[in-house]
Formats: structure tokens, C-alpha cells, sequence
């Protein structure tokens, strides 16, 4: 079974959200964006640790911008599919299919108004909660279904060390009391003679004796003979039946508690403490669900740690459970699988979620991606807006010519990304899943002239490539594809322009080759190259009219640089020089998208 | 969770008998023929808390289909001393209670078109327009639309499936009336009884995802009295078990069947114990009635059967008693002669029945009953309180409550609470709803302690207070709140009727009264004495009955299964000169031992 959508609407941060899922969840987003929030609603649905007073919300859980005189309700909705692989899951959960869809089970939370309140509800007393299955309402959701479908929760807050520690909330209790019933009580006995015998022995020492002694009677003198603590020192309980609260885990060796474990290695043992609790409950058939939610696992770990945990975490394919993750991590991010990452944005007053459980992508582009993002660090799923390019050069000029029109690129959380080529459509799609506003700066590439212009089609395949994620969008009309084969630069870049992508009329470096101030630059650090005399001279009659620069022979000197080194060179006359002006096409798109972050 | 000490007892008591233990440990399909007397009840549920114990996990269940509300009830209370409660999650009822509960219920609404949204359950009254409106459609001439309907309803609860080609391409017109039938229905956001296991079967054999629903939540299934159930239900169990995975426990005996009328067939039984695939056992012993009346029984059914008695059974009587005169003179033979004599020889009042052949009848024994003031306990159709009626027993369940059984839990409260959100909402219903339904109970019953009010009083005040809002309210497919207004005529003070609350809420089984009862209704029950009243010439077989060779075998077979009832003393009352020809071969048989 896994968790196939989720719907919110009116819950706190959550004006309306309806996000597909696959498997496990990785919630990704900034501070206050309500990755908690979202899990608490799922908790409202399936957490049987929740009390009914908990699932009493307050008016204040209403998302900000309802209006209560229309009586909203808050609803959650969870969804669940291939569950019918297994008969003790279809036989707890086939009550609760969708009408339209039999293979589905969907279980819901709603807080809404009481209908006997005519006006303007005044309390929380005036509402009340409902927990449902099958879409319908009046299907109430049997009590065993939520003790059999199970969700727990390690907070961000988790105390790892205080839960390992006390013996009444470790995870290890449940565990060690099972295991220890099945001890044959023979041994027992044997085991608690044994211990008794070494309690026996340190008593036995005079120094021990004579302090044992002294507490004694320093505890009888304050609390009276009639309520004698018979206070003893001893290694442990020697009683066989209570023999277990003794037994403890121990780290490096048995020479430290666990209590004693640094923060990370305490969280390490509770994750994989609660994973081993539900595999057991589940084998003693109290459950036959689990889904884990884990605030900040990255907390207190190591990166080389996190990225270990975490993939062998996901790579376990058990269809009995799920992981729900909150995170801030990058390295984290880079290590799960792409589609289980949600990711939350705040828009306009609301959180949107955006999921890419769905992403329509191969398994080509979704590999070339993923290498992406552990090579990028997962950049582009923190980011607040993305400047798509082609190569190294645009990647190490844009922030760059930003900068000098006065935009600070990283403070505004944009990040650019070079796409090493000219297949954008992935990257695209990726961006648009995420719901991340971009902007694409390409080359026109018109070749010698004998065919179209590569720049039309590759414009058209990044709108197609949208369309395919993003239902809101329109699919391009014949007429507009009929526009693209046929309207001359001009036209066709203005158009793009207002649709996000940027376009020179040859290539990047001849457009900054034609552009005044830069071109200087650029012909200063071909001079530099000391080229031959038949270049330098050409070189020089350049510099006198830039209109006569062929791009042909620039794009020859150029290769002979390198287009890396060359950028670098550059930047750095950029930053040491003063005003200088990017080209036209490419302030265009830092400006489209400053403004739409 | 299930009283594994109990099952252990019960398990170890059954491996005195070899066929009992054998089907109680059978992990294939099985059939069990159990005849009279046999330890049928206590095979099945010693099987049910066995499979429960040790082969079906939580959550998963059983579903065990009975012919009628009465055996579930009764299953229901010899499996709760396994420590087996019905939680919702174990299946336990009719078949149109599974069809409509298990599959209809939670399935129906994601299939578009099969029923319409909100569906009721039609009354007498809406199945009857319903069909004279379908017959002036298909027929339209003035003949009697209810005998047409008659033949087609046998063709639809017969022919189950009607994808196949006969269900249109034999008799057309029946099939054409029964689907006109049926849509009239539906207009009116209506199906009947007959629909439910019909449209239930369609569900399962279209749609495999609720097959295999069904086989997750039931891994086995349990039938009882399997010769009672008529087509359908061997469809659906074709269905279920045989072309899918649900392993089969059926009880039954072909002897036994006696509901004709509905469908039933006994050789239904029988097809299903000539498979491959089935284990068939018999079982041999007749553990209720003295040996006598064990050899003379079969002679009822002109066939042989060999049932033994175990050992140091005792022999039993069989008392003929021919009586001068008509079926009044008859039924005051039995109040003032053998009524006393089975006093003088100790038999408790509890433990005699009277059984008759029809309800009629049974009007005669209670005019000579009455006169001579004795009490007694009707549980045939003509009785106050329906035993098949979920809420007819609701309303006797809250009488009790009121008379006293408040001070002992018994009937809890929980228990009324929950038996009326069955009732009003079929268990489907929000957390308000329930709070303002348990408010509205306990105001009542409270309210009802203080008054002090007659049984007509009462209702009457039960009608007005809860019935007129729960019917407005109502969500159960199956309503039944006429209930109520007959019980007030039934009280009725005009016609002198009325009685007081307390004796009105114990008309059920208590000390003292003896039984009264349909030879049909008699069937499961066993009784110390039983008294056989009318069988006469004419009435056992009567002129209907002699029409085939198939309704004499049927009624041949009620008769058998009245004999049978009684474990030690067997009277049978009958008009001198007049007796019913069955009577011959059976006192030849006696006479031989």
C-alpha cells in the first residue's frame, strides 16, 4: 500500500492544496512555510495518539483568509492505493473506497460549523469534527482502522537522548519485554542467582557495607520506622520477572550508556529503534500499516552521515510503511528519491504544495537530474526562482551582469542553472513541478541559414514540456506553432520574451561581443592572447567598428581560449570595471525574473 | 478475543464423535450433513471458534449466512461463551443481510447506475403497485397480475444469472415482467428482498475487485441450513468458492428442506457433495430423541436412513391419540387431557410444544388455551411480537428495560443504544447524530420508568415520541417502523387486548408458558414433549400439497421435521377415523420395535 494524494483546504497555512504522492514524502521548504502543519492534518486523520480534544480545533486553525460567515470547513483528505495485494488491508480497509475509483481508499478529518448554528460562529464549541472514510461522510471510520494504520511522529524538538534514557517512553521497552517473555524462565532464575550473587559481593565490602549502613539509618531518622524504605545499594534488580528493566543498550563497546551517546548518534538509535518497533508490531499483528514522520533527521548529523542514513533509509522497499521527512537539508534532499520531494512555497497569503510523485519524465531525464542535484548540492529545490542557461559561461556571468544592474542574485534566492547543452526540458519540468517561477536565457543558433534556426523549436519544446506538468497552462494553438515556424527574429524573441525566455540572435559570446563596453572587454582579453598577426589585425579592426566583427572567426579565437577560462577572464574585468552593461536580452531576464520571485 | 479454554472443552467433548471432530479440523471445503438431532448448532460454532482461533487473523473474519434473524441471534449467543462477540468485523445473518451489508452497502455506490443513491427497501404495498404496473406494461389484459408474477418470480430467484442465454431466450414474457418489475422499482429509488442477493451476485460477477474484497475480508465462509436457501445463495457460493478463493463450510440436511416456497431445493445440497473438491461428511448420531421415535421417524420420509442413538439413550414414547370430532374438540383434547397427564409425569411447562401445521391452527389451540387460562408463548406468524423482526425485538428489548431490566443492565442500555443506531442509521452515522439519537433514547426510557402506562399506552407514546421523528430521519435501508402501529392494533384496548407493560415485555420465552408453534418454526428446536395437533386427513398433505409428486415429497419432509422436535415423549393428535395418511407407515414402524 502507499499514499497516493493528499487535500487540504482551510487548515492554517493551507488555503487549498491537492498534491499527488508515491511512497515516502521528503517536505521540503523554507521556515513557517507549514511542513509541521501538513503533517499535523494527516495526523488529525491517522494518529491514534491524538486525543479527540486535540482534533477540537480552534477557530484560529482556520486558514487566514476564510470567512466565517460562509461557514468553511477544514478538511483533510488522505488517500491510499494498492492495498489490495494485501487481504488483512483490503479486509480493514475496503469500506472506504472513492465512488470513482474502487482501487482507492480515501480516509478524511473535516471541522466545520454545527448546522444548528444560524450566523456568525463565535467559539470552537460551535464546530465539530467528523472522521470519515469512503469520501462519505456518514461512513465513519472503524477504531481499529486507526490503531492498525498508524502514524508516528519524532517532533523537531525530539529529545533523543532523554527517550533512550527513561525506561517508560524507549522505544527499546516494547522490544526487550518481548523478547525477554520468550526466555525460558529456568534461565532466569539462573541469570537473577548470578546477579544476586555479585550484588551479594560488593555489599559484602566493608566500605560498601559501612556506607550502605549509614544511608540506612540516615533515612530511617527522617522518615520513621512506619515508613521504612529498606534502601539497599545493589548493581540491579534481581528479580527474574523484573530482570529486564536492567538490560540497557551501550555504545562503543559496552563503555558507555546510551544516554551517554553524542546528539547525532542518539537520533541515529531512535530512528532505527522506531523502524524495528513498527517491523515488530507488525509481526505481532497490532498493525499492519506504519507511516514515520521525522521533523529534521538531518538534525545533529553529519553530511556523509545524512546521505547513508538516508539512502539506505528509502532504499528499503517494505510496502507496509512509509516515511514522511521534513527537511532543510540539501545533501538530504539530493539523496531521496525525486519523487517522493514535495515541495511547499508560499504564494499570495497561502501555501501551495507542489509534489513530483508525477513528474512526466524518463528515466534518462530523471537520472540526469538527480546527478544534477547531488552535483548542485539540490540548489534548485531551495531556491526562490531559477535562471536556466546553456554552459559554463552564462553560469559564471549572469550573477555577474546582475550585479552590476543591482541585483544581488543569491540574497534573492535565485540560483542559475546551467544545463551543460541545450535540453532544457527536464530542468523545465522539474521547475514548473516544483511550482518554481523561471526564466530561460538561449541561444537563436540560426547555423549557416539553410535550415530553421534551432532557437524555434527548442522555445517550443520548453512550452511544451510546461504544459506537460502544469495543467493551468494552455497548450499551444496550431496558429501560435505556425507563428514559431515562421515570424522573423524579432517577432519571435519579443514574443518569448514575455513567456520567459531570453534569446540572443547568433550566440552568447557574439552577443556580448556586440554589445558597447563589453565588447571592449572582450577584444582586450583576445589581444592578450598574443594571437598571430593575421588575428591581432583583425583584432584592431574591430575594435574601430564593432559592427564589422565576423562571428565566425570570434567563435575560432574563442575555442582556442576556452569559453571557461574565457568567462572567468571576463568576469573579472567586469567586477574591476565600472558600469558596465550587460547585453540587452540577458538584462531583460534578470529583470522578468527579479520580478517574479 | 476468543475463550481458548472453552474451545479447548468444546474441541475435546466433540472427539467422542469421529465426523464431528473430522469436520470441526477440516481445512478444505466441507459439507456436513447433519440430520435431527446431530449436534449441528454445536459442529458449526465449535468450527467458527476454532477457524477464528487458529487460521483467521485479525482483521480479517468470517461470515456465517443463516436462514433467518432468529439462528443468527442464536449462533450469535452459543459463540459469545467462545468468548466471540460480534464486533462488526465477523459476519453473522441472512443472505440478504450479507448481500445488502457486506456487498451492496459499501460497494454499490462505486458502480454508476446499479441502484439508485439513497435506496429504500420497498414495503408489501410498493412491491405490489410495482408489479401491476410492470404487468399492464408487459401484459396489458385483465387477467390476475399476482399469479403472472408468481411464475416470474420463481423464474428470477431461479435463474440467477442473466447474462446466460435462457433467461431471455426461454419464457421471454417472465423475463421481460421481471426486469419491468424491477425498473418500476427503481424509479421510485426502491429495490426488494429478492434484489438484494441478486444484485449482489451481478456485483461479484462483474466486478472482480469486489470478489476479491470479499475473500480478504472473509476467508471463510459459513452457511447454515444450506437446503433452506434457495438458488441464489448456491450461486453466490459457486461464485465465492468455487471460481474464487473463499474456503466453504456449509451444514445442512436435505431431509430437512422445507421452504419450497422460497426456492429452496434440496438437491442443491446435494450437488454440492458430489464435487471433487468438497469433503462430505455425515453425521450418524441422533443425540435429542429417544430411540423409538429415532427409528420411526424416517418411515415419515418412506425412505431409510439408519440414524443411531448413542448409547443408553433412552427409548422414548410414542403416543397416538385419536380423537372423536373436529379440530376444536381436538384442540381440547390436548388442554384438558394429555396437558394434564404430562403434568402428572413431571414435564415442565417450558419444555412441551404444541406444533401445528399452519398458523390457523394454532388460533384454535389458543381459544382452548385461553379459556382454560393457561400461559403460553406463540412463535408462529400469528404471534405479537415477530421474532424475525430486528425492530419488533427492539421495542420488546426497551420494554424489559423499562420493567426492571434497567436495575441489571440486562438489556444494557449500550445494547438498546446501539440496536436503534442500527436501527435509524444502519450504523452509518456522525458523531452528532449518534449524541442526539442516545439522548433521545435515554429521555424516553427514563420518562417511561415513572409512567406508569399499559403496553398500548406505551407504544402508543413510543410511536409519538421517537418513531414519527426516527422515520423522518431514517437511513437503514430496511425499515420496518409498521411495526410499531401494528403492535398498538394488536394491543388495542377496544378489543379488550391491552395488557400490562410487564407481561407485554416477557411474551418472549419465559417459565411456565409452553410453546406454540409452526411445524416451519419448530425447525432447529428440540422440546421434552411435543404435541401434534391436526393431523388429520386434508390437512397433512392437504389439497395443495397433492398437486406434485414434489410438494407431497416437501410436505413429507415438514412432517419429519415435526417429529423429530421432541426428545423423549411424542404425542400426536389427530381426528379419529380421519388420520393423515403419514400416520400409517410411521405406527406400522413403531409397532416393529
Amino acid at each position: 500500500m502507499h499514499l497516493k494524494n493528499l487535500k487540504i483546504s482551510n487548515f492554517r497555512n493551507f488555503e487549498s492544496i491537492d498534491i499527488p504522492l508515491k511512497g515516502n514524502i521528503v517536505l521540503l521548504g523554507e521556515n513557517r512555510v507549514g511542513k509541521s502543519n501538513l503533517i499535523f492534518a494527516m495526523r488529525l486523520v491517522i494518529d491514534q495518539t491524538l486525543s479527540d480534544s486535540a482534533r477540537q480545533l480552534k477557530i484560529s486553525d482556520f486558514w487566514d483568509g476564510c470567512d466565517l460567515f460562509t461557514k468553511p470547513k477544514i478538511e483533510v483528505h488522505l488517500d491510499f492505493t494498492d492495498f489490495e495485494a494485501d487481504p488483512y488491508l483490503t479486509a480493514l480497509l475496503t469500506d472506504y473506497r472513492l465512488a470513482d475509483d474502487p482501487h482507492t481508499v480515501r480516509l478524511s478529518y473535516m471541522f466545520r460549523c454545527k448546522p444548528e448554528i444560524i450566523g456568525l460562529p463565535t467559539s470552537s464549541e460551535d464546530f465539530e469534527f467528523n472522521i470519515y472514510g469512503g469520501g462519505v461522510e456518514t461512513i465513519s471510520v472503524n477504531n481499529q482502522v486507526r490503531r492498525r494504520i498508524c502514524l508516528d511522529l519524532l517532533d523537531a524538538l525530539r529529545d533523543a537522548e532523554n527517550q533512550l534514557g527513561s525506561w517508560k517512553n524507549s522505544p527499546l521497552r516494547p522490544l526487550i519485554e518481548n523478547a525477554m517473555a520468550a526466555v525460558d524462565s529456568t534461565i532466569l532464575t539462573t541469570i537473577s542467582a548470578d546477579l544476586e550473587a555479585a550484588n551479594t559481593k560488593i555489599v559484602e565490602q566493608p566500605q560498601i557495607k559501612s556506607l550502605d549502613d549509614s544511608l540506612s539509618k540516615q533515612i530511617l531518622n527522617l522518615s520513621g520506622k512506619a515508613h521504612d524504605l529498606k534502601p539497599s545499594l545493589r548493581f540491579s534488580n534481581a528479580d527474574p520477572l523484573r530482570l529486564f528493566r536492567s538490560l540497557g543498550m551501550y555504545i562503543d563497546g559496552g563503555k558507555r550508556s546510551i544516554s551517554e551517546a553524542s546528539l547525532g548518534s542518539a537520533n541515529v538509535v531512535l530512528m532505527a529503534l522506531k523502524l524495528e518497533e513498527f517491523t515488530w508490531r507488525r509481526e505481532k499483528n497490532e498493525r499492519n500499516y506504519s507511516l514515520l514522520c521525522i521533523e529534521e533527521p538531518e538534525a545533529h548529523l553529519h553530511p556523509q552521515l545524512q546521505r547513508s542514513i538516508f539512502k539506505n533509509i528509502f532504499k528499503e522497499k517494505d510496502s507496509a510503511q512509509a516515511l514522511i521527512i521534513t527537511s532543510h537539508s540539501p545533501t538530504l534532499a539530493a539523496a531521496v528519491p525525486l519523487n517522493s520531494i514535495v515541495n511547499l512555497r508560499l504564494k499570495n497569503d497561502s501555501t501551495k504544495a507542489f509534489s513530483l510523485a508525477n513528474l512526466p519524465i524518463s528515466d534518462d531525464e530523471k537520472d540526469d537530474i538527480e546527478r544534477y542535484l547531488i552535483a548542485t548540492r539540490s540548489e534548485i529545490l531551495f531556491a526562490k526562482g531559477v535562471i536556466f542557461v546553456e554552459g559554463d559561461a552564462e553560469e559564471i556571468l549572469v550573477p555577474c551582469f546582475a550585479e552590476q544592474i543591482g541585483h544581488d542574485l543569491d540574497g534573492l534566492g535565485i540560483t542559475v542553472c546551467n544545463v551543460g547543452g541545450t535540453n532544457f526540458n527536464p530542468y523545465i519540468k522539474l521547475a514548473e513541478g516544483l511550482g518554481l517561477p523561471f526564466v530561460v536565457i538561449t541561444d537563436w543558433d540560426p547555423l549557416d541559414g539553410t535550415k530553421p534556426a534551432l532557437g524555434r523549436a527548442r522555445c517550443v519544446g520548453i512550452w511544451d514540456s510546461r504544459v506537460e506538468v502544469n495543467s493551468t497552462i494552455s497548450l499551444m494553438t496550431e496558429k501560435g506553432r505556425n507563428f514559431c515556424e515562421t515570424a522573423t527574429f524579432d517577432k519571435f524573441s519579443q514574443a518569448w520574451a514575455k513567456r520567459g525566455i531570453f534569446l540572443n540572435d547568433e550566440t552568447f559570446e557574439v552577443a556580448i561581443a556586440k554589445t558597447p563596453n563589453l565588447s571592449e572587454l572582450l577584444l582586450d582579453i583576445l589581444h592578450e592572447q598574443n594571437f598571430g598577426p593575421k588575428r591581432t589585425k583583425r583584432i584592431e579592426e574591430w575594435r574601430e567598428n564593432i559592427t564589422q566583427i565576423d562571428s565566425t572567426q570570434l567563435l575560432a579565437m574563442i575555442k582556442d581560449i576556452g569559453k571557461g577560462r574565457l568567462s572567468g577572464k571576463l568576469k573579472k574585468k567586469i567586477t574591476n570595471s565600472e558600469s558596465i552593461h550587460p547585453p540587452m536580452y540577458i538584462h531583460n531576464a534578470i529583470e522578468y525574473m527579479v520580478e517574479n520571485v | 478475543m476468543s475463550n481458548y479454554l472453552n474451545l479447548k472443552q468444546a474441541l475435546l467433548e466433540l472427539k467422542k464423535n469421529e465426523e464431528q471432530f473430522e469436520a470441526v479440523n477440516c481445512k478444505k471445503h466441507c459439507v456436513v450433513l447433519a440430520g435431527p438431532g446431530s449436534g449441528k448448532t454445536k459442529t458449526l460454532t465449535t468450527a467458527i471458534a476454532r477457524t477464528l482461533h487458529e487460521e483467521v487473523i485479525n482483521p480479517r473474519a468470517i461470515a456465517c449466512i443463516t436462514y433467518n434473524n432468529e439462528c443468527a441471534i442464536e449462533l450469535e449467543t452459543r459463540l459469545s461463551k467462545f468468548g466471540i462477540e460480534s464486533n462488526g468485523q465477523n459476519f453473522i445473518g441472512t443472505v440478504h443481510s450479507f448481500a445488502l451489508t457486506q456487498i451492496i452497502i459499501p460497494y454499490a455506490r462505486c458502480i454508476e447506475g446499479l441502484v439508485p443513491k439513497n435506496f429504500k427497501v420497498a414495503n408489501l404495498l410498493e412491491c405490489k403497485i410495482a408489479i401491476e404496473s410492470a404487468y399492464r406494461t408487459v401484459y396489458n389484459d385483465s387477467e390476475d397480475p399476482k399469479t403472472q408474477w408468481d411464475f416470474a418470480n420463481e423464474k428470477r430467484n431461479k435463474e440467477v444469472d442473466r447474462t446466460l442465454p435462457t433467461w431471455k431466450g426461454h419464457n421471454r414474457e417472465l423475463a421481460e415482467f421481471v426486469e419491468e418489475y424491477e425498473l418500476e422499482l427503481r424509479k421510485k429509488g426502491l429495490i426488494d428482498f429478492d434484489d438484494m442477493p441478486l444484485i449482489a451476485f451481478k456485483m461479484i460477477k462483474e466486478n472482480s475487485w469486489i470478489r476479491q474484497a470479499l475473500e480478504a475480508r472473509f476467508p471463510i465462509l459459513f452457511v447454515d441450513e444450506y437446503q433452506d436457501l434457495g438458488h441464489v445463495l448456491h450461486e453466490l457460493v459457486h461464485l465465492l468458492c468455487f471460481e474464487g478463493k473463499i474456503r466453504l463450510f456449509a451444514v445442512g440436511d436435505a431431509d430437512q428442506s422445507i421452504y419450497g416456497f422460497t426456492g429452496a431445493n434440496p438437491e442443491l445440497l446435494q450437488s454440492l457433495t458430489e464435487r471433487q473438491d468438497v469433503q462430505t461428511i455425515q453425521l450418524r448420531f441422533n443425540y435429542r430423541s429417544g430411540t423409538k421415535i429415532v427409528k420411526a421417524s424416517s418411515a415419515v420420509l418412506n425412505e431409510e436412513r439408519n440414524y443411531e442413538s448413542p448409547e443408553g439413550s433412552p427409548e422414548g414414547d410414542i403416543i397416538f391419540n385419536p380423537v372423536i370430532g373436529a379440530l376444536e374438540e381436538q384442540a381440547y383434547y390436548i388442554v384438558n387431557n394429555i396437558l394434564t397427564e404430562l403434568a402428572f409425569r413431571g414435564v415442565k411447562s417450558e419444555q412441551i410444544a404444541i406444533l401445528y401445521k399452519a398458523a390457523w391452527l394454532g388460533d384454535k389451540i389458543v381459544e382452548a388455551l385461553e379459556k382454560k387460562k393457561i400461559a403460553y408463548h406463540r412463535t408462529d406468524r400469528n404471534s405479537l411480537i415477530k421474532r424475525s423482526s430486528r425492530f419488533a425485538r427492539f421495542i420488546e428489548e426497551c420494554a424489559k428495560w423499562i420493567t426492571g431490566g434497567w436495575k441489571y443492565a440486562e438489556p444494557s442500555f449500550n445494547r438498546l443504544f446501539k440496536q436503534a443506531l442500527n436501527i435509524v442509521y444502519g450504523n452509518h452515522c456522525t458523531q452528532s447524530e449518534k449524541q442526539t439519537l442516545e439522548q433521545q433514547l435515554i429521555d424516553f426510557l427514563q420518562r417511561s420508568r415513572v409512567v406508569h402506562e399499559t403496553a398500548n399506552e406505551w407504544l402508543i407514546r413510543f410511536e409519538k415520541e421517537l418513531i414519527v421523528h426516527w422515520s423522518s430521519i431514517c437511513r437503514n435501508n430496511i425499515q420496518e417502523w409498521d411495526m410499531c402501529l401494528e403492535l398498538i392494533q394488536k394491543t388495542s384496548p377496544e378489543m379488550n387486548k391491552d395488557m400490562s407493560l410487564e407481561l407485554f415485555s416477557g411474551k418472549t420465552e419465559g417459565t411456565g408458558r409452553l410453546t406454540l408453534t409452526t411445524f416451519h418454526s419448530s425447525k432447529g428446536r428440540e422440546f421434552d414433549a411435543v404435541i401434534i395437533f391436526g393431523a388429520n386427513k386434508g390437512i397433512l398433505p392437504d389439497k395443495r400439497d397433492i398437486k406434485t409428486f414434489k410438494s407431497l415429497k416437501e410436505v413429507r419432509r415438514l412432517f419429519y421435521v415435526a417429529v423429530t422436535r421432541p426428545k423423549t415423549i411424542l404425542h400426536l393428535v389427530y381426528q379419529s377415523k380421519n388420520h393423515s395418511e403419514f400416520l400409517n407407515e410411521f405406527y406400522r414402524r413403531t409397532q416393529q420395535s
